[in-house]
């Protein structure tokens, strides 16, 4: 039989042993920091302000020293029902629309792994969560889970839509004064032309100027016929 | 004969060895730290002024540092290393004396020249035998020798006298080399001995050890996780990330500022008490009210509540410092007016991962707020001001006094283009621009590459009309015509034309440059003439306040205006085929320039109307927008046109006839009547009886006849 010098075996084998270690214990540290770092992703949304308001109003508690809670109207609990669904469409509509672009982003490496993994996970939640608000609307009233979000969405498309109004309309003030003050520029230019004769040439170039620039941009392309003409020129 | 490997004992190769590989690392590496000193804008065009602002040397002295942080210490300390590893191996080389063992020629050591006859050999081996035999010769201690050194002496005589004499030696010695027959050789291993001797066997195991377990694993880990970090556009990816949920659908460039802010870039740059220091100081001055706007910093009061929502620190900091930048804002303070400075550059190149993120949303507001953000921040000023702020001397106050009352802003070109009598009467004046600083003005304005696009079109190359899913070029052809330029000379009609390459012009198909052929010389040869010039750069931007060297990009997309959607992404052009200014670098040459881009013609047939932007992502206000037609006709029309043109029409077997087939054309006609043939080409006009004469010489091409 062979006699086995186990004293040479040692490097050999402590060698495989040192390895196998160093590979195990990479593994479980690189996958624990990837589990602790998924783990601690900001989410996608802030906290879900309406959904909190509706379901505190559902389970409110009995203040100190009565007995009952107080009894929340119906009409209530169906208002912040239908505020959460809002909420949920613009949540929804923002999911939509960014992810095309987020895919597109992550396979050109503009962007980051965590960002998909935030945006799948905000994906998820937003769909258990509109599962849950169809099934809260059909629980308060039979049926209603078919149209809330039909009707949420017209409130938040009218939202919306008020919104851009708002902005717009607040601009109206500082336009009409603005106006106001070049009419009666305009004016008193107009009237001491009328009355000084060739005079005011001087102060005119003020007036003319505003129009140059529209003008000059216009004439940019000294020539510029329209397509179909440009193809029949070609060759 | 033994062709056992030995270690080079006595350090005559390893040099060598060492010498050859440390050159192929050092030599390259020396090439790159070379390139690396030299200042790659160094050989960029650069538009002449005089003009230097409040705080020149700030800028410059960041513009420096930013240069002097890409050259790497480690590059400097290895190529170092290398070269004195390199001289070391050299002077070893040079000292080690080499051993080279000398060819055995029997008529040296018998001591006769080679053209001695068999008689002379013979009479001198027995002179040599009586004298050297080892019998008869005594060891002279005076010359160190002894019984053996005889011995072999006499041996080597007595064999080289048989290779000249012995038929059989002599084969041997003709043969070989040598009387003995084939010599044993040996190959050595440039390494020294030194590594593999006992003691030292540790030290090399410890070497590939740090070698291939420690160092390996450490360069690729960290070119992993560097490419990971950054995103494709450069910054890094965390700040992408941010940017990302920054994105907004009706974003305007304040709101582009805003988000640029989030950038992670900034919290690295304004570190420990950076991070707020001053940061009150900053916002009192940018939201103080300025000359002619509500706020000194050029923000408008969405703006201001944003930056006022954001927690302060170092995002809150940098956007206040992007503001004073943009504002140019006086902050009255030697660190915050360094900080002003750097953040510029940082958020210029975040705009760039903006505008990919906003690419792949594909809205144009935001692609075009990107592109406008960028604008603003290398010329320093504030979304919605007057781009004459861009030129030297001139402020809030004075581009107010220019505009005179008008709501809309006024441009560098629209003010330029005035006669110079009336925009001096606008500028120049009592707190106002004095004589000088107009005149500098000027000339930098007169300078400016401002690209006015003088016709854009669609095509196919090679093809009469374009059909579904074709790939069409968008041809622009325009100049640069700097603001206020006088004697512009007319467009010439011929190079508004875009020529086709022949069919077999390979090279210019191909994209070769060619020397083109002027004519022949007597002896038949062809002259070429001479080298076409090289791509021309536009000369760097001119940003008194922007701490970098950009050299400007100019950006050609499409889109839908109907629809706010983006419709071809952009092209980005840096460099032009023809030189833009001449040889003094100031007066514009008024060449015509062509852009090109290639993008997929829509699937159905009709007419297409989109908005051509041409944006050029430094100077404000020299943007191009204009409406652009394409007609997308259906293949079986376009299929008929070909046909009447008699351009060859592909043949069903043909690689042509089967990309015909897949997009969706009709099967090519049968073959039809030579006759009829003849008839349509009666009827062409004289141009296109200049396409069949091309048409013609390419006969196999042609499907038949």
């Amino acid at each position: 039989m062979f006699s086995i010098n186990w004293l040479s075996l040692v490097l050999p084998f402590s060698y495989v042993v040192v390895l196998g270690g160093a590979l195990m214990s990479f593994s479980t540290i690189y996958r624990k920091r990837k589990a602790a770092e998924s783990a601690n992703l900001e989410p996608w949304f802030g906290p879900h302000l309406q959904r909190n308001i509706y379901l505190s109003l559902l389970h409110m508690e009995p203040e100190e020293g009565a007995e009952k809670s107080p009894k929340i109207p119906e009409s209530v609990i169906r208002a912040a029902l239908l505020r959460r669904a809002v909420e949920d469409i613009h949540r929804i509509i923002q999911i939509r629309t960014a992810k095309a672009a987020c895919s597109s982003l992550l396979q050109r490496g503009s962007v980051g792994d965590d960002l998909w993994q935030r945006f799948s996970r905000a994906e998820k939640e937003m769909e258990e969560e509109l599962r849950d608000v169809v099934m809260e609307a059909n629980a308060l009233a039979p049926g209603w889970g078919q149209t809330i979000f039909q009707s949420a969405n017209e409130i938040a498309a009218n939202t919306m839509l008020r919104k851009r109004l708002d902005e717009i309309q607040a601009q109206t003030e500082s336009e009409k004064q603005w106006w106001e003050k070049r009419r009666a520029q305009i004016q008193k230019e107009f009237m001491s032309e009328l009355d000084g004769g060739e005079k005011p040439v001087s102060k005119a170039p003020s007036a003319a100027s505003e129009d140059e620039p529209v003008l000059v941009d216009q004439n940019t392309p000294s020539a510029t016929p329209s397509a179909p003409k440009k193809k029949k020129g070609k060759k | 004969m033994s062709s056992d490997y030995s270690y080079d004992e006595e350090g005559t190769l390893w040099p060598f060895f060492v010498f050859t590989l440390s050159g192929l690392v050092t030599l390259p590496l020396s090439y790159v730290l070379y390139k690396g000193t030299r200042d790659p804008a160094a050989s960029f065009p650069r538009i002449k002024s005089d003009y230097r602002p409040t705080d020149a040397e700030v800028v410059d002295a960041t513009r420096k540092k930013d240069r002097r942080k890409d050259n790497k210490l480690w590059l400097v300390f290895l190529v170092l290393l290398g070269w004195s590893v390199m001289a070391y191996t050299m002077y070893l080389i040079y000292v080690t004396p080499t051993t080279i063992r000398s060819i055995w020629n029997p008529y040296d050591i018998l001591g006769i020249s080679e053209s001695a006859s068999e008689k002379d050999i013979k009479s001198i081996y027995k002179k040599l035998s009586r004298t050297l035999h080892p019998d008869k010769a005594r060891p002279d201690a005076s010359k160190n020798e002894t019984i053996e050194t005889l011995n072999d002496r006499y041996v080597e005589i007595s064999k080289a006298y048989q290779a000249l004499t012995d038929e059989e030696i002599r084969n041997n010695y003709i043969q070989y080399g040598h009387p003995d027959g084939k010599q044993s050789y040996s190959i050595a291993i440039a390494l020294p001995k030194a590594m593999i001797s006992d003691g030292n066997g540790k030290y090399v195991v410890l070497l590939y050890t740090l070698l291939f377990g420690v160092l390996l694993p450490y360069i690729v880990g960290t070119w992993w996780y560097g490419t990971l970090k950054r995103s494709k556009e450069g910054p890094l990816m965390e700040s992408a990330n941010r940017l990302f949920r920054q994105y907004e659908e009706n974003i305007d460039v304040g709101g582009v500022i805003t988000a640029l802010s989030t950038g992670k870039e900034f919290e690295e740059a304004l570190k420990g008490d950076k991070a707020d220091a001053g940061l009150s100081k900053i916002e009192s001055r940018i939201l103080a009210p300025g000359e002619t706007t509500p706020f000194a910093g050029g923000l408008s009061v969405k703006d201001k509540e944003k930056l006022e929502d954001i927690e302060s620190g170092p995002r809150r900091k940098a956007l206040a410092l992007l503001w004073a930048y943009l504002g140019r804002v006086d902050l009255d303070d030697d660190a915050l007016t360094k900080s002003k400075y750097e953040v510029a550059p940082i958020a210029h190149s975040l705009t760039k991962s903006f505008t990919a993120i906003s690419l792949a949303y594909g809205n144009t507001a935001p692609i075009l707020a990107s592109y406008y953000a960028s604008q603003h921040l290398i010329q320093a000023v504030p979304p919605k001001a007057s781009p004459l702020l861009q030129l030297p001397h001139f402020t809030p106050a004075i581009a107010k006094a220019v505009e005179g009352d008008s709501r809309t802003v006024m441009t560098v070109q629209s003010f330029m283009d005035q006669p110079d009598a009336k925009r001096r009467s606008l500028a120049v004046g009592k707190g106002l621009l004095t004589e000088d600083q107009y005149k500098s003005a000027v000339t930098v304005a007169k300078q400016l590459p401002y690209f006015r696009v003088a016709k854009a079109f669609f095509k196919v190359a090679g093809e009469r009309c374009i059909i579904p899913s074709s790939l069409v070029t968008l041809v622009v052809k325009g100049r640069f015509i700097p603001p206020g330029s006088e004697a512009v000379p007319a467009i010439d009609e011929l190079e508004l034309e875009d020529v086709d390459a022949a069919e077999d012009d390979l090279d210019a198909i191909l994209g070769r440059k060619k020397k083109k052929q002027i004519g022949k010389d007597e002896a038949g040869k062809p002259v070429y003439e001479a080298e076409a010039p090289e791509a021309v750069f536009p000369p760097l931007a001119h940003a008194p306040y922007f701490a970098r060297d950009y050299s400007p990009r100019w950006h050609v997309f499409l889109t839908d205006s109907k629809q706010g959607k983006m419709a071809v992404p952009p092209f980005t052009f840096t460099e032009f085929d023809a030189p833009i200014y001449g040889e003094d670098g100031v007066a514009p040459t008024f060449r015509m320039q062509t852009m090109k881009a290639q993008f997929a013609a829509p699937p159905q047939a009709g007419h297409y109307t989109f908005v051509m932007n041409v944006v050029c992502d430094c100077y404000v206000g020299f943007d191009t927008k204009m409406e652009v037609t394409l007609v997308v006709e259906e293949a079986s029309k376009a299929a008929e046109m070909v046909g009447e043109d008699e351009i060859s029409e592909p043949d069903e077997d043909s690689l042509a006839g089967i990309m015909n087939a897949a997009k969706g054309g009709p099967p090519p006609k049968k073959k039809r009547a030579a006759d009829e043939e003849e008839d349509s080409e009666e009827e062409e006009s004289g141009t296109e009886e200049e396409v069949e004469d091309t048409s013609d010489t390419n006969t196999d091409t042609e499907p038949e006849n």
